[in-house]
């Protein structure tokens, strides 16, 4: 039950901390966008992390969620509140479509297959101009005031706690998965794939349920997405560096298969991002993302199982070294 | 007549294909790991005989030897520092280093070179041959040699010198090749240093009727993943095939569907050859 006690005590102080700044700040900001990537992160947790199922290519069920809400908001004025269903929908049909030809795949093979997906979804958004507006992107209509039905606010302060919400669901999707036959038949899968055949697991079903909740969530967050930042185009919802790999870098770089992972590694990578968006971009486009991609490559090669590893792995050492 | 000539064009095309595709095969079968980066290596060599034009008057055709002598060095220096250390680690931390090596290079392009379109002008850009009713462009037609001239460059290396030999064996078996008295670090920074090498080199031909910029290499992300996989993972041969048959395919899809559409037709390929026959065409059936 500790750990229970722990989450309510995070979550407690994660809804404390925006009473101490400007809600329409920039540090607000930063972190309301890290919880956004860390409930990415924790959506691809539950495929790339539990079954090793390493997807490239969920920037394809975000930027469905975000177009599906968006255009219906756009054109039928349904609340994206509906809208999110709605693409939560699209991306687990199609989730369920592309399972049917990667299911079979593993490691190398089905990163391949999924990063082709989020390709094509880029191209299609971009060459289908009449709906999606194409390369330009599409805006959120916005009617100049706050407006809970209709997911608009002119401060970040109900953002962070709306996407705060996001997070701690996400994590408890996760967790009760982790915690279910689902979950262990999901880390057998992991473990060894004919083993858990001969023990009677039917891995594809399985995959395929994990595969399908994955994507719905992350269709929700590309929903929130839009509506927090009232613009996106086909590359920054469909785009494979920032949504796909930054889904498995957050996860990565905290640690796979932990519900802490994704948390720890938006909250590490993201700020550091932005800080030196804000500081250096000025001066060179492209050094945050560099600083991105060799933080990745660093982290991978001293501990490939993530921060939160590195922290323990420390502490044990720590210990020892105070205890001789 | 148009089929023809379409089929024609992507013939052009896909000899390129093959050449700037044979070297994720290769590095994946001498190690079994997938260079995500692969396509930035492609931009690397579209910049480096961008330079060699503007800055020394080299023709890209020239200049292509240069991106390849460059490259080749950096792959080597890459394969020592970086995916020498993953080659026994699972496949999250192998996808994860060459994706880390992706978003790094992009990056390091665009504040080097910033982000403007570029282009060379040659005598030749606007020329084509006639050969009876159909029409072949000139800067295709020239790297579509160019190409060729590298592949069988290429085949009498890995037949016809000890080096290739040995960089087959390791890929056959690198301790047994290891036992013989070949060094298999050594071939494996060879095998990577052709891999990238030849990308750099089909990036350069193409550039006179390409622009380059730090981005470029989006681009041909599907594009070469479908070449090597229709022609089976591992197999020179099967890049070859995989890459005139993307180029066919692509070319002759635009006869039907808007030319944005393309890299949709080429997924539908990808995607049903994966499902369908993982190890290629040339491959066993799995």
């Amino acid at each position: 039950m500790r750990w229970w006690i722990a989450g309510v005590a995070a979550v407690a102080v994660a809804a404390a901390v925006p009473l101490f700044l400007d809600p329409f700040g920039y540090a607000i900001r930063v972190l309301t966008l890290a919880l956004l990537f860390a409930a990415l992160g924790q959506a691809w947790n539950i495929v790339g992390g539990l079954a090793n199922q390493i997807s490239l290519g969920h920037a394809a069920f975000f930027g469905l969620g975000a177009y599906t809400s968006t255009l219906l908001l756009i054109h039928f004025s349904v609340s994206p509140w509906l809208g999110m269903f709605a693409g939560a929908l699209v991306a687990a049909i199609a989730a369920y479509l592309l399972s049917f030809p990667t299911m079979r795949l593993r490691g190398h093979y089905f990163a391949l297959a999924t990063l082709a997906f989020g390709e094509v979804l880029r191209i299609i958004a971009i060459s289908w101009s009449d709906v999606t507006g194409g390369p330009v992107g599409l805006s959120v209509p916005f009617a100049m005031e706050d407006s809970f039905a209709l997911l608009q606010f002119r401060s970040t302060l109900p953002y962070y706690y709306i996407i705060l919400g996001a997070l701690v669901l996400i994590s408890c999707v996760f967790l009760a998965i982790r915690h279910s036959a689902l979950g262990y038949r999901l880390r057998a899968v992991k473990e060894n794939v004919e083993a858990a055949e001969v023990i009677g697991v039917d891995t594809t079903r399985v995959k395929i349920i994990a595969a399908v909740v994955s994507a719905a969530l992350t269709a929700v967050l590309g929903t929130l997405y839009a509506q927090f930042n009232y613009f996106f185009d086909p590359d920054a919802v469909f785009g494979i560096v920032p949504v796909s790999i930054r889904a498995a870098i957050v996860t990565i770089l905290g640690g796979t298969g932990t519900v802490m992972g994704p948390i720890v590694g938006a909250f590490f990578i993201i700020p550091v991002e932005e800080l030196a968006n804000s500081y250096l971009s000025s001066q060179m486009a492209g050094l945050s993302q560099l600083a991105f991609g060799l933080v990745l490559i660093v982290v991978i090669l001293i501990q490939p199982r993530g921060i939160l590893v590195l922290i323990r792995d420390g502490a044990a050492r720590f210990r020892k070294g105070g205890g001789a | 007549m148009t089929f023809v000539q379409a089929v024609i064009d992507g013939l052009m095309i896909g000899g390129v294909y093959a050449v700037i595709s044979i070297g994720l095969t290769l590095v994946f079968g001498v190690m079994g790991i997938i260079n995500f980066a692969q396509a930035e290596f492609l931009m690397l060599g579209m910049f480096i005989a961008y330079f060699a034009w503007q800055l020394l008057g080299l023709d890209p055709l020239i200049g292509s030897f240069l991106s390849f002598a460059l490259i080749f060095g950096l792959g080597v220096l890459v394969q020592r520092t970086l995916i020498q250390r993953v080659l026994n680690a699972p496949p999250l931390a192998q996808i994860f280093v060459t994706v880390g090596l992706l978003i790094v290079i992009e990056n390091l392009a665009l504040i080097a070179f910033g982000s403007d379109f570029r282009s060379v002008s040659t005598a030749y850009q606007t020329m084509a041959l006639r050969v009876g009713p159909l029409f072949i462009s000139a800067p295709y037609l020239a790297a579509f040699l160019m190409s060729l001239l590298c592949g069988v460059a290429l085949w009498l290396f890995t037949n016809r010198t000890w080096y290739g030999r040995a960089m087959r064996a390791t890929a056959q078996d690198p301790m047994a090749a290891h036992l013989m008295g070949i060094n298999a670090d050594r071939m494996r920074q060879i095998a990577f240093g052709l891999g990238v090498g030849l990308t750099a080199f089909g990036g350069a031909v193409i550039l006179p009727y390409f622009t380059v910029h730090p981005t470029v290499g989006q681009q041909f992300v599907v594009l070469m993943f479908t070449v090597v996989v229709l022609g089976g993972l591992g197999s020179v041969a099967g890049a070859v095939v995989g890459g005139l048959t993307v180029g066919v395919i692509q070319s002759v899809s635009t006869l039907f569907f808007p030319i944005q559409l393309q890299n949709l037709v080429l997924f539908i390929v990808f995607i049903t050859m994966l499902a369908l026959r993982p190890n290629g065409l040339l491959g066993d059936v799995r």
